[in-house]
């Protein structure tokens, strides 16, 4: 029996290991839980229950996408834990999506710390990328590939040997307010990449259009494509005045958007 | 394409010398179409050393490395290349292709680096808008719906239509967009060649535009505090500072870091002081929360 459940837990963990990479690379979309019940079902020797368990928590997961790079509720492992516990409990789809979903948004907040460690390993790519060493920065990807399959595989592992209830009662015993913490800093995060790019970017000259874009979005509540389309209008226009006097030069480029 | 080339050859080498160009000023197409199924499959590996100092920019310079290493045969061209690649991106990783296509027909023509870098931060905003709108919203609802309804009643096919359908369109636009981009690229190049420092320019304008549009949608920072003076309540962000700007917490924190990186604090630094601050701001004092 022991042997049994280490065998199941390690193939569910390999399963984990290679959604985790396909969630953020390869993007086939086996990671969702509607494949996952499947795949979960058929390991533990139930495969309606996986399938039903699977589709129940893919329904909640639908609205749950990461829009604009903010990562909801981790659905790999949401899915995974779900379905195993549903199997291995006989428990109710409706009661593995309790258990699965805050287990999720602890995962979520470790992947915002892994996402935060990995940064110190862009200077080595920097390196790289001066020396132009190529094999170095496929290096450095597949390092990326690599770490990402042994925390999911390492994450799934865990609570389907020691039981998905032990796991559930340790992520609530964590206080809420790190939890929570770590996703404040998530919604902070991306005012550290702007500022990177501004720092490249930003001259005098077109700290007006920055402050257009601002307004755009702060109080007409535009949408990203159409702060896109104005910018592309005031460039258009700065463009061909300051071209105009050009004529045939000009011509060529007409209707060419970029 | 070949008397086109060498019209462009004796502009470009007369700048050999500023380090924005390039010492082998060749523009020779060496680009093929299998180079760029290649690439395309590489970019899956977009996101494979995601981080939030440089976000996909390791998995961009990853996945156009093959194109690079064709283009720029001598070194110094190469780390010129790579070293601007290394700079912050961050786009939607399906509708990356477009911003690759066109990217490696710059990079093929000895396109100034500015330029280069202007036109990927332009389009990587707008693209990734568009690709959460067709893909999150619009193409995996579609076929979730479709699985799911299948998997509610224990049919496993369900999981492989999902699959198949997603696929099919997922794939089909990569590889379509992708040579549709490079050879927009190659074509709208060669006729703005001599306005090159303008389309930098107007490339400038558009993606600051975009930058600012970001900072407000993206950029998550509102403050929870409640003022007790005497009888009266203030709550910090709907009562004070709601009333001087809209997001003014998210551009300020913004131009913080701005200020910070250019007093060359380390981007990790400012990732973990985040941290801290996001963290310190949730801890349940007995006044409320700060954040």
């Amino acid at each position: 029996m022991d042997q049994e459940i280490f065998l199941q837990a390690l193939l569910i963990a390999i399963w984990a290991g290679i959604a985790g990479i396909d969630l953020f690379n390869g993007l086939f979309h086996i990671h969702r839980p509607i494949v996952t019940g499947v795949i979960v079902g058929l390991i533990l020797g139930d495969l309606p229950t996986g399938v039903m368990t699977g589709a129940a928590i893919e329904l909640v997961w639908a609205g749950m996408v990461p829009l604009a790079g903010a990562q909801p509720p981790n659905v790999v492992i949401g899915g995974i834990i779900g379905t195993a516990f549903a199997i291995l409990t006989g428990q109710e789809p409706q009661v593995a999506i309790g258990v699965a979903v805050p287990f999720a948004v602890a995962v979520q907040a470790c992947i915002t710390l892994m996402f935060t460690a990995f940064s110190p390993v862009m200077h080595k790519a920097d390196k790289y990328a001066e020396e132009a060493n190529t094999k170095g920065i496929d290096k450095i990807n597949y390092l990326g590939i690599l770490t990402l399959f042994v925390f999911y595989f390492v994450v799934a592992f865990l609570p389907i040997y020691f039981g998905a209830d032990a796991a559930k009662n340790v992520v609530e015993s964590l206080p809420a307010w790190i939890i929570a913490g770590l996703g404040t800093a998530g919604g902070m995060m991306a005012a550290i990449g702007f500022a990177m790019l501004l720092k490249i970017m930003l001259k005098k000259q077109y700290i007006a259009y920055f402050i257009v874009g601002f307004i755009l979005v702060t109080y007409l509540q535009m949408p990203i494509i159409a702060v896109a389309l104005i910018g592309l209008a005031i460039a258009m226009y700065d463009f061909y005045k300051t071209t105009g006097g050009q004529g045939a030069a000009m011509r060529g480029a007409r209707g060419r958007g970029i | 394409m070949a008397s086109e080339n060498a019209a462009i050859e004796p502009e470009i080498s007369a700048q050999a010398n500023n380090p924005e160009f390039y010492e082998n000023s060749s523009t020779e197409q060496v680009i093929t179409k299998k180079d760029l199924n290649k690439m395309v499959w590489r970019s899956l590996f977009l996101q494979a050393s995601f981080n939030y100092e440089r976000m996909q920019a390791a998995g961009w310079l990853y996945s156009i490395l093959p194109g690079l290493k064709k283009i720029h045969k001598n070194k110094h061209d190469l780390s010129e290349s790579m070293k601007s690649h290394m700079e912050f991106f961050n786009t939607h990783p399906f509708l990356v292709n477009i911003i690759m296509g066109i990217v490696l027909a710059m990079e093929e023509r000895k396109q100034n680096r500015n330029t280069i870098r202007a036109i990927r931060v332009a389009m990587m905003g707008p693209l990734g808008g568009i690709g959460d709108a067709l893909f999150w919203l619009t193409l995996l609802p579609i076929c979730v719906g479709i699985g799911a309804s299948l998997g509610a009643d224990g049919n496993p096919i369900g999981a492989l239509v999902f699959l198949i359908i997603f696929n099919v369109v997922h794939f089909g636009l990569r590889f379509g967009l992708m040579r549709y981009a490079y050879n927009t690229g190659t074509n709208a190049i060669s006729s703005l060649k001599e306005n090159t420092k303008k389309v930098s320019h107007a490339a400038s304008i558009v993606g600051l535009t975009v930058v600012g549009g970001l900072i407000a949608s993206f950029v998550q920072l509102e403050a929870n505090l409640v003022i007790h003076a005497g009888k009266a309540e203030i709550a910090l962000q709907e009562d004070l500072l709601d009333k001087i700007m809209p997001n003014l917490l998210p551009l300020g924190y913004t131009l913080l870091m701005y200020y910070m990186l250019k007093r060359g604090l380390s981007p990790v630094i400012l990732i973990l002081i985040t941290v801290v601050i996001g963290i310190f701001g949730k801890i349940p004092f007995p006044f409320g929360t700060i954040l």
